[in-house]
């Protein structure tokens, strides 16, 4: 019972104010002038009315393809990220034991330093005369060495090596509360493996699964520095042009008006997921 | 309730068998730590890369030491993270002393969710195009205006949670015994919140020190932050200096790693 609240007033709001103010000052106007520009039709003399010029401009194959390539970007990055992560976090919550937290210090660890320098460290693994080629050269699975940087391979590497502690630590937390009896019941009931982890474990951790989805699609979408560090811009992805528009002279504008067709796009292909990932979270209804 | 990890099931729990998992396991931490290995072993080369192993030197982190353009980005990104963690933690304080007083900000807490659910490019190209548009000049203000929106996004988030967690008995007892709800605050709930206020500044510092994408577009052309030196040394061709930075910064984000596990497991990693 909470009868005992101090006294409700208006006046301690100003000092709740100034996060709100923050927020609103410094992210959604920005984003509300950044929608705007691109419908805006400017001339030096100021605004003179609304087009979609701009965003027409962008309706055309060779930025729709720009499109979907981020989209194939981050949509297999989210996949092999949870395939990874999966058995991964169910390692350390289920079979951790004493050295739980160590097993997470290890992970937290480069998710904790500078991205620019793992980049760079996967310069050293997959050069000409890196690591891995040296080592596959040892063992004599190949003759001559692979070219692996500047290629799609590695940008994939480099994403899922960045994104991998952001689907790994939901799904942790999620099992972490996980009530283990139900998989002793399940199993007991005659249940096999893989229809426990399919109608138990699977739809009980959904929330995170969801998160780490989002925490992982989200922004390797937009990502710009991994493929032009590691796929030496031979493929455009949403990230690298909007950068070249906003920070060219001029083009501003038109930079404002691709991000908004692709954030559409975006966030139509985010609630497409959110409504998939949402069937698996309803348990699986038996014939019998 | 069952004790966690304890469960006899893993005869059975075998979709590729226990030898499986584990070598999957071992392989995921191979594949994180590698290259980090490989980097650090490079920092005491002598001959820069990629020329083979040819003898131990500490040459490189003493170029290190003496390059006077790393510590003053250094310096710019410590600037930044710090002011950014104080602002954001701060407000966060207030806020919350807000909801201690009754204020209802259930509301504006989705607020607080816009920074997780669009890409952060998208972010810095709105505030690039703000700051240009009323005309503030990109520098250092402007990256600790934009790096505590990054903070609010997780400060707010998380002390909320935990003040909602709160025994509220605590809190009525306290203003039963007659303290004034400041008193309160000060003495009871503030304490309790100590971990999740520190956990969070933590995170906040190592998100804003670490930042590339917000840092890429809102720095302008007079500041440089670890993250653009970095940058621009890579741009330049490998150099084992920057191995031996990245050695000294492993060992910074350990340190504050472990911090982190002290306080928010309350549990010991070794």
């Amino acid at each position: 019972m909470k009868f005992l609240r101090p006294p409700v007033s208006d006046r301690p709001f100003a000092i709740g104010i100034p996060a709100i103010i923050w927020q609103v000052l410094f992210f959604y106007i920005p984003l509300l002038i950044i929608v705007l520009t691109s419908f805006l039709k400017t001339t030096p003399n100021g605004i003179v009315g609304i087009t979609f010029e701009k965003i027409a401009h962008f309706i055309n194959p060779l930025y729709l393809r720009v499109i979907g390539s981020s989209l194939v970007l981050a949509f297999i990055n989210v996949i092999l990220c949870f395939l990874i992560a999966y058995p991964l976090a169910y390692f350390i919550a289920f079979k951790g034991r004493k050295i739980k937290n160590f097993l997470l210090f290890l992970l937290l660890i480069p998710f904790w330093t500078n991205f620019l320098l793992h980049v760079y460290a996967w310069f050293y693994v997959l050069e000409r005369h890196g690591f891995l080629n040296n080592i596959l050269l040892q063992i004599g699975l190949i003759k001559t060495p692979l070219i692996l940087l500047n290629t799609n391979f590695a940008i994939i590497i480099m994403m899922v090596y960045y994104y991998l502690p952001f689907m790994v630590l939901p799904i942790y937390t999620s099992l972490e509360r996980f009530n283990t009896s139900l998989i002793e019941a399940s199993f007991d009931l005659g249940a096999t493996w893989l229809q426990t982890f399919r109608r138990i474990i699977l739809p009980l951790t959904m929330r995170g699964v969801r998160a780490g989805f989002f925490l992982v699609y989200i922004p390797s979408f937009g990502e710009f520095a991994i493929p032009s560090l590691m796929g030496g811009d031979k493929v455009m992805f949403v990230g690298n042009v909007v950068s070249e528009y906003i920070l060219g002279e001029g083009t501003g504008s038109l930079g404002a008006a691709f991000m908004v067709v692709s954030c559409f796009v975006l966030l139509v292909s985010a609630v497409f997921f959110y409504w998939l990932l949402g069937r698996f979270t309803e348990p699986v209804r038996d014939r019998g | 309730m069952a004790e966690k990890g304890k469960f006899n099931t893993h005869q059975r729990s075998a979709i590729f068998g226990k030898a499986g998992h584990l070598l999957l396991i071992a392989s995921t931490y191979l594949f994180l730590w590698v290259p980090i290995v490989v980097l650090l072993v490079f920092s005491f080369n002598e001959e820069s890369f990629p020329s083979p192993w040819k003898g131990f030197t500490l040459q490189w982190y003493v170029e290190l030491i003496d390059s006077v353009y790393l510590w003053k980005a250094f310096m710019n990104s410590l600037i930044v993270a710090l002011s950014a963690t104080f602002i954001s933690v701060m407000m966060g304080i207030f806020l919350i002393f807000f909801a201690a007083q009754g204020g209802r900000v259930g509301r504006y807490l989705n607020l607080f969710y816009g920074s997780i659910i669009i890409p952060e490019t998208v972010l810095a190209v709105s505030l690039l195009g703000f700051f240009s548009l009323i005309s503030i000049s990109l520098g250092l203000t402007t990256l600790i205006i934009g790096h505590t929106v990054l903070g609010l996004g997780f400060v707010i988030p998380m002390v909320y949670a935990r003040f909602q967690d709160l025994d509220y008995r605590l809190t009525e007892a306290s203003l039963v015994l007659g303290a004034t709800p400041l008193q309160t605050f000060f003495k009871v709930t503030l304490p309790m919140l100590r971990p999740s206020l520190i956990t969070s500044a933590l995170l906040v510092f190592i998100i804003s020190f670490d930042d590339f994408i917000l840092t890429y577009f809102c720095a302008g052309s007079s500041v440089q932050t670890l993250s653009l030196y970095i940058l621009s040394m890579i741009r330049s061709g490998i150099s084992p200096v920057v191995n031996a930075l990245s050695a000294l910064l492993l060992f910074m984000s350990s340190l504050m790693a472990l911090v982190y596990f002290q306080l928010s497991n309350r549990s010991k990693i070794f």
